[in-house]
C-alpha cells in the first residue's frame, strides 16, 4: 500500500540544502561563479564530488582539475548548477538499490551521461536558460524516490509485472496516483525551479503534451533522450528501460534530427 | 525481460533503441531457458515501441527462436512494425529468413488458432506467390475465411472498401509454421492440439500431469484440436481410452473436433466412442453452441474421486496461503484485510447471489486447490489495478479475477519455494456462479477463512 502521506515523506527528506549548498546554489542561481565556488570549497563532500565529476573521461581534460574555481569556471553558470543539484540528489541515494538494479557508480553514470547530453540538445536548439539546462537533473531525483516507494512492494511489483505488461510507471501511478514525472514536478517546487521547469518534464512522459508549442518540444527532445540513455546495456539490466512506456510517435517528427545529433548509426 | 503469455502467445516488448550491446542486456541466456520452457503456441518479439534496430539486435532474437522451435516447435517472429521496419528486416535476412513476420499482434493471433477469435473473413495479399497461399491455408485451418488479391493493385481497391472485411494482411511472411501439443483455455475448456502422426510417443509429449491437475481444479470439458491428424496406432488409441475412462470419474468430457478417419480404421473410432470420446466435425460446433457448452464444462463437475482429505502439510502451510491472498488483495485494493475465522469443514457460503469465485491448483511436494469467493463488488475493485479503469464487464472482471487468482498463486509458488517446497500451478478457472463451485466442492473438506476488507467480507477456501 502506498499513500500519499508516504510519498510526501520521501518528498520531504529530498535535502533542505545544508546551508553551503544553498547559499551555493543561490549565488549560482545569479552568476557569481567566484563567490559561489569559495561557499563550495567549505563543503568537503561536496568538493569530491565536483572534482571526482569532472575528472570523469567524458569530461576529456588531460590535467587533474582541483580547484573549485576552476571547476566552475569550465562548467559555467549552468553547467555547475546542474552539477550542485546531481550532488543533492546523490545525497537521497540509497546505498543499496533493491529495484532498480543500480549503484553509486552507474546512478552518476545516468546523471551524468543525462546532464552531458541535455546540454548537446539545448546547444543545437538554440537554448540558454540555466533552469532548463538543470530540468534535467530532475529526473534522476524522482528515479530514487520511485525506488524507495516500490521498496517495501518489490516482490508484489514483480508479481503484477509477470501477469500483464505494464511499466513501472503505470504501477505506480495507479498504485498512488502520481507518476515518475508528478513526483519530478513535486521536487521542482521543493527546489524553487520556475513553473515552466515542471511542464516541461510533464510534457516529457510522452503522454500529458503541453499546449505551449515550445514547452512540447522541449519535452519530445526530453522523452527521447531519455530512452536513448535508459537503452544502455547497464540500464536495461537495471531494470530502467521499462520504466516508462516509449511514445514513439510523440517524437517520431524529431527522431531523424536527434539520431544525427546524437550520431545514431553511424 | 521476459515473455509476457496470454492466449497462448508470448510476446517480447523490448522499447526503444536495439543493437548488438542492449539486445543481449534485454535478452540474457536466463530469458532464453525460460522461454524455452514456456507452454506456449506462439513466442513473438513486438518492435512497437523499437525505435532504432540493426541486424545485430535482431540477431539475438533470431538465435533464440532457433532455440525455442527447436524444444518445442511454436510459431516464432516479429511483430507491430510498420512497412519501413518490415522492408529493413526483408533486407538484413533476405532468404535466410527462418522466423514470421506480422504486421500486427492481431494478424499474428488469427494465425495461433485461438478460438477466443470469431472466425474472420480476412483479405490477404504478399508479393510471394506461395506465402499468399501458405498464409490461406493456415488462415483456412484455423477457421477463418481468408480472400487472396492476386496483385496488389487488387489488393488496395478491396483493402479501401471500409467494412468489407475484419482484418487486412500485408507486410507478413511467414517461416516455418510450428506444431506441438499446445494447452489453451477458452472459456472454461481446455483445448490441446495434436497432429500429423499420434503414436506411443504421445504418452511423452502430452503432459499428463497438468491435465490431472485440471481434472481436480474442476475443469471438465477437454478438446483435442485435431484437424491435423493425420493418421494413429494402436498405442495412441489405447492411449486416448484410457485418457477418457480417468475424465469419466471426475465427470469430465473429452472431445475430438475435426478429426478425420480417412486413414484410420472405423474401428478406432468406435472404441474410442465407446470410452466416451465424442467427435465433432468443427471446433465451431462445440464453441458456438453455448448450451453443449454449458452441458459439458459450465457446471456438474461431481469430483467423484476426491476424497481426500486435507493433511498435516496443507494445515502447517496455510498461513503461507493466507498471507499470498491478504497481500496481494491488500496490494490491489488498498484496503486492510482482517481475519475473521478459521475451520475445517466443507465450503459453506451463505448468501450466493452477486458473488463470483476462482479456483486454482497446485501439484508437486505437496497439492491441493486454493478457491476464492468474493462479492463482485470486491472483484471488481480489487481487478481495476489490472484493467486501469472501472468497468462493469464481466467478462472483463472475470477474467482479470483470474489473473489476481494467478498472481496469488505465483505468490505462493514462491513463499513455498523459500521453504523448499516445490509446486507447480494449474490455470485459474472461474466461476460466475456460485452453485456451479458447489457442486465442484462437494465433499470436500477444507479450511475455510473468512477475511474482511473494511466492511466487505470474502471467502478463502483450501482444499485438496
Amino acid at each position: 500500500m502506498i499513500t500519499k502521506e508516504k510519498i510526501n515523506s520521501y518528498i520531504d527528506k529530498i535535502p533542505p540544502a545544508p546551508k553551503a549548498l544553498r547559499a551555493t546554489i543561490q549565488l549560482l542561481n545569479e552568476g557569481e561563479l567566484v563567490k559561489a565556488a569559495k561557499i563550495a570549497q567549505t563543503d568537503p563532500a561536496l568538493k569530491s564530488y565536483l572534482t571526482n565529476m569532472v575528472n570523469k573521461p567524458i569530461y576529456g581534460f588531460r590535467n587533474e582539475v582541483t580547484e573549485i574555481s576552476q571547476i566552475f569556471g569550465i562548467l559555467g553558470v549552468s553547467g555547475s548548477q546542474q552539477a550542485v543539484y546531481n550532488y543533492m540528489v546523490t545525497l537521497l541515494s540509497p546505498s543499496k538499490w533493491k529495484l532498480f538494479k543500480l549503484n553509486a557508480k552507474s546512478f552518476h553514470n545516468l546523471q551524468d551521461q543525462l546532464s552531458i547530453k541535455w546540454q548537446k540538445v539545448l546547444q543545437h536548439l538554440k537554448i540558454k536558460n540555466v533552469d532548463i539546462q538543470s530540468s534535467i537533473t530532475l529526473l534522476p531525483a524522482s528515479i530514487i524516490v520511485s525506488e524507495a516507494l516500490f521498496c517495501e512492494h518489490i516482490d508484489d511489483v514483480n508479481l503484477l509485472r509477470g501477469t500483464k505488461a505494464l511499466d513501472y510507471n503505470t504501477i505506480l501511478s495507479r498504485l498512488c496516483g502520481v507518476d515518475l514525472f508528478d513526483i519530478c514536478q513535486m521536487i521542482s517546487k521543493k527546489w524553487d525551479m520556475p513553473e515552466d521547469i515542471a511542464k516541461i518534464v510533464q510534457a516529457s512522459s510522452g503522454v500529458k503534451p503541453s499546449d505551449d508549442e515550445s514547452i512540447n518540444t522541449l519535452g519530445k527532445w526530453m522523452h527521447l533522450l531519455l530512452f536513448f540513455e535508459l537503452s544502455q546495456p547497464v540500464f536495461i539490466e537495471a531494470n530502467l528501460n521499462d520504466f516508462i512506456d516509449f511514445q514513439i510517435d510523440y517524437v517520431s517528427d524529431i527522431y531523424e534530427e536527434f539520431s544525427t545529433l546524437m550520431e545514431i548509426g553511424s | 525481460m521476459r515473455a509476457i503469455v496470454k492466449d497462448g502467445i508470448g510476446i517480447f516488448s523490448p522499447q526503444g533503441f536495439l543493437d548488438g550491446n542492449s539486445a543481449t542486456s534485454f535478452l540474457t541466456i536466463e530469458d532464453i531457458n525460460a522461454t524455452e520452457n514456456l507452454k506456449v503456441d506462439m513466442i513473438l518479439v513486438s518492435l512497437k515501441k523499437v525505435i532504432f534496430f540493426n541486424r545485430n539486435g535482431l540477431d539475438t532474437f533470431v538465435k533464440m527462436f532457433v532455440k525455442v522451435r527447436l524444444k518445442n516447435h511454436a510459431t516464432v517472429g516479429f511483430c507491430d512494425y510498420d512497412n519501413k521496419k518490415f522492408q529493413a528486416i526483408m533486407n538484413f535476412y533476405k532468404d535466410d529468413i527462418n522466423f514470421s513476420l506480422f504486421k500486427t499482434y492481431e494478424i499474428a493471433s488469427l494465425f495461433s488458432s485461438n478460438f477466443k477469435n470469431d472466425s474472420k473473413s480476412v483479405l490477404l495479399f504478399s508479393d510471394d506467390k506461395s506465402q499468399r497461399s501458405a498464409m490461406a491455408i493456415e488462415l483456412h485451418d484455423n477457421g477463418h475465411n481468408p480472400i487472396i488479391a492476386q496483385t496488389k493493385q487488387e489488393f488496395l481497391e478491396k483493402a479501401s472498401k471500409e467494412g468489407s472485411y475484419d482484418m487486412v494482411i500485408e507486410d507478413t511472411y511467414l517461416g516455418q509454421m510450428g506444431q506441438k501439443i499446445a494447452t489453451r483455455v477458452t472459456g472454461n475448456a481446455i483445448i490441446y492440439t495434436i497432429s500429423s502422426f499420434l503414436d506411443a510417443n504421445i504418452g511423452n509429449t502430452f503432459n499428463i500431469a497438468y491435465h490431472n491437475n485440471s481434472l481436480n481444479v474442476g475443469f471438465t470439458l477437454f478438446i483435442f484440436d485435431a484437424y491435423k491428424v493425420v493418421s494413429m496406432n494402436i498405442h495412441a488409441l489405447n492411449f486416448f481410452s484410457r485418457l477418457a475412462s480417468s475424465a469419466a470419474e471426475y465427470n469430465a468430457t473429452i472431445c475430438f473436433a475435426g478429426m478425420t478417419f480417412d486413414k484410420i480404421p472405423k474401428a478406432f473410432k468406435e472404441t474410442m466412442e465407446d470410452s466416451g470420446i465424442m467427435f465433432f466435425e468443427q471446433m465451431d460446433d462445440i464453441l458456438h453452441d453455448k448450451k453443449l457448452l454449458e452441458d459439458l464444462g459450465g457446471s456438474s463437475a461431481v469430483a467423484t474421486k476426491n476424497k481426500r482429505a486435507i493433511n498435516k502439510i496443507t494445515v502447517t502451510e496455510l498461513p503461507n496461503f493466507i498471507d499470498a491472498t491478504v497481500l496481494t488483495i491488500e496490494m490491489m485494493t488498498n484496503s486492510k484485510a482482517i481475519k475473521e475465522a478459521a475451520e475445517i469443514h466443507n465450503i459453506e457460503i451463505k448468501e450466493k447471489t452477486d458473488k463470483l469465485a476462482s479456483s486454482i491448483g497446485f501439484y508437486g511436494d505437496m497439492d491441493g486447490m486454493v478457491i476464492l469467493v468474493f462479492p463482485k463488488d470486491i472483484a471488481k475493485k480489487a481487478c481495476e489495478l489490472l484493467i486501469g479503469e472501472e468497468t462493469n464487464d464481466a467478462e472483463l472482471i472475470l477474467d482479470s479475477l483470474s489473473e489476481l487468482v494467478n498472481i496469488i498463486g505465483g505468490k505462493v509458488k514462491t513463499l513455498l519455494a523459500d521453504k523448499n517446497i516445490n509446486v507447480n500451478i494449474t490455470l485459474p478457472r472461474t466461476y460466475n456462479n456460485i452453485d456451479n463451485l458447489l457442486e465442484m466442492t462437494t465433499a470436500r473438506k477444507g479450511v475455510q477463512v473468512d477475511l474482511a476488507f473494511d466492511n466487505d467480507k470474502f471467502l478463502f477456501f483450501l482444499t485438496r
